[in-house]
């Protein structure tokens, strides 16, 4: 029997979750609620617009929003969603008044997390996330000369990039000794952070943000180590879950302060499901909740929440979290555990390591590329990776995220085939020599 | 904030921070910056060294005692994605 399913929030989520519940039955009605003028758009995308990289924010947009009424999916583009009425089954939704349903999705994304200090109040500070926002802010660029990113976090990174790659005389400002410090382990950033001094970007790690200076707008930003004069501050604060409206109306949150779901996407209150940067997911390997993944786990969360809300029966699955970005002149990526993350866990393992090579030696593009492969002791079976290079990272950091959720070992990779191709793929394979060295060392402990 | 959404962002704060220093150490790489007052020493001289002699098995049977999502129905950690003969 067709449902009536209401979608708060537009993003990857929200729109994956619409589609999932036409899907699902395309007799069912999905109204898709957003407080903002777009919906299905890429803002992953908005600092390579920034950076130039992109011409126009055009390319942003996944569809015309012509092709959503088309598909049956009823989207009310600036509409406030003010409350959930859990008992009574309703919205109460600004200009509407209260709107019933059959099932619910939240999707409603994650917020900035507050610096904190003096100052927020101020013009000039660039909170990215809103592609109209970004439009403006892309005339502001324009006529900026310094521009501070507070933290190097995902986010920090492109900006950062972008930011260097415009010209604009950029400051990174870290808490962390080095940039992206909670998930990234110092070998692998290095080089990043050398390219960007190339691209005179000046870093300052260890550094508390304290305070945004200025009269109507920022024109500086006062930091534990000096004051740095700036015409913006980007303020790239870690994601947190915009669970506002949920927990008013007594949704439960895990310790990420998230939604928690089960593997429908469905929440604690009976046909209300979940889904994208609100909720947490529970790792594969530990269990332990994580929130603030990437637009592709979003979007398919989205569309197992909209499926299961719209009457059919999908199941998400726990994450083994394969990232990737470009920062600076490289590309780092990886899956699961880094040696910072393993260690402040307190899990033990194995390291193998090794620099190999994207394409044939001969080859002209040839690049370098450092893997490293952490394994548990025992049977040596890997539990995560990183990588640094400039071609290749984004695939290999999807396949060792499969091979760590499968249980496969470094012997199973030091062993591994692997295409030989002059242009695309050197005649040893950086992972096989990575897990090789593994081997080694774990040989080595074992004898010694 | 509910306590529990504080005590775990204490804790991976700090836990990281001496993760941090500790990997940092080892690569020659920057470190963070040494503790200061009662908050970081409590976290950094008395939690993550406790925390760093419990056995593994013990923090996770900790980890896993928290409310949140893994505690909700998920096939595929009770049983976890196996290895199969090839296809054919």
């Amino acid at each position: 029997m067709p449902h009536k399913t209401l979608v708060v929030g537009g993003g990857a989520a929200g729109i994956g979750a619409a589609g999932g519940v036409k899907a699902a039955d395309p007799a069912n009605e999905v109204v898709v609620y957003t407080e903002f003028e777009d919906v299905g758009y890429s803002p992953c995308g908005i600092p390579y617009v920034h950076g130039r990289e992109i011409d126009t924010f055009d390319s942003l947009f996944l569809a015309e929003k012509e092709a959503y009424v088309q598909a049956g999916i009823d989207i009310h583009y600036q509409t406030r969603v003010e409350a959930i009425d859990l008992q009574r089954k309703v919205l109460r939704v600004a200009g509407e008044g209260e709107v019933a349903w059959d099932r619910l999705v939240v999707a409603t994304g994650f917020v900035y997390a507050d610096p904190g200090v003096p100052g927020g109040g101020l013009d000039g500070l660039y909170y990215v996330k809103n592609i109209r926002e970004a439009m403006e802010w892309d005339k502001v660029l324009d006529d900026t000369r310094t521009a501070v990113v507070v933290n190097a976090s995902p986010l920090g990174l492109e900006m950062t990039t972008a930011l260097a790659h415009r010209g604009i005389e950029t400051h990174l400002v870290h808490p962390g000794p080095w940039a992206l410090a909670d998930v990234v382990d110092p070998d692998i950033i290095a080089p990043v952070q050398d390219s960007w001094a190339e691209l005179g970007v000046h870093m300052h790690f260890n550094t508390t943000l304290e305070s945004f200076v200025g009269d109507r707008a920022v024109s500086a930003v006062r930091t534990s180590s000096g004051t740095i004069p700036a015409d913006l501050a980007v303020i790239c604060t870690h994601k947190e879950p915009n669970v506002t409206l949920a927990t008013a109306a007594g949704l439960k949150t895990g310790s990420t302060g998230g939604l928690i779901v089960d593997e429908r996407m469905a929440t604690s209150a009976p046909d209300v499901f979940a889904a994208g940067d609100c909720t947490e997911l529970p790792h594969g390997l530990t269990g332990v909740g994580v929130a603030g993944l990437t637009g592709s786990h979003a979007y398919a969360q989205g569309k197992v929440a909209g499926f299961n809300a719209g009457g059919g029966t999908k199941r998400y699955q726990p994450v083994y979290v394969p990232w990737g970005t470009p920062a600076g002149k490289w590309v780092i990526g990886g899956a699961s555990f880094g040696e910072t993350l393993a260690t402040a866990l307190g899990l033990p393992y194995v390291l193998g390591k090794a620099e190999g090579i994207s394409r044939a030696r001969y080859y002209p593009g040839t690049k370098k590329i450092l893997v490293k492969l952490l394994a548990e002791p025992e049977e040596l079976r890997l539990i995560g990776a990183q990588m640094v290079g400039q071609e290749g990272i984004k695939e290999r950091a999807d396949f060792l995220a499969t091979a760590v959720k499968f249980g496969l070992t470094l012997n199973d990779l030091a062993s591994m085939e692997n295409v030989y191709s002059p242009a695309i793929g050197a005649l040893n394979e950086p992972i096989v020599l990575a897990a090789q060295n593994g081997v080694e060392n774990a040989s080595a402990a074992r004898a010694g | 904030m509910s306590a529990l959404r504080w005590l775990r962002a204490n804790a991976e704060h700090y836990l990281l921070v001496a993760a941090q220093d500790h990997i940092g150490r080892r690569y020659r790489s920057e470190r963070p910056r040494p503790p200061r007052g009662l908050k970081d020493l409590f976290w950094l001289r008395l939690f993550a060294p406790l925390h760093a002699r419990l056995p593994w098995s013990f923090r996770r049977r900790l980890l896993h005692a928290m409310p949140g999502s893994h505690r909700q129905r998920w096939a595929s950690l009770s049983d976890p994605p196996h290895r199969r003969p090839p296809a054919v």
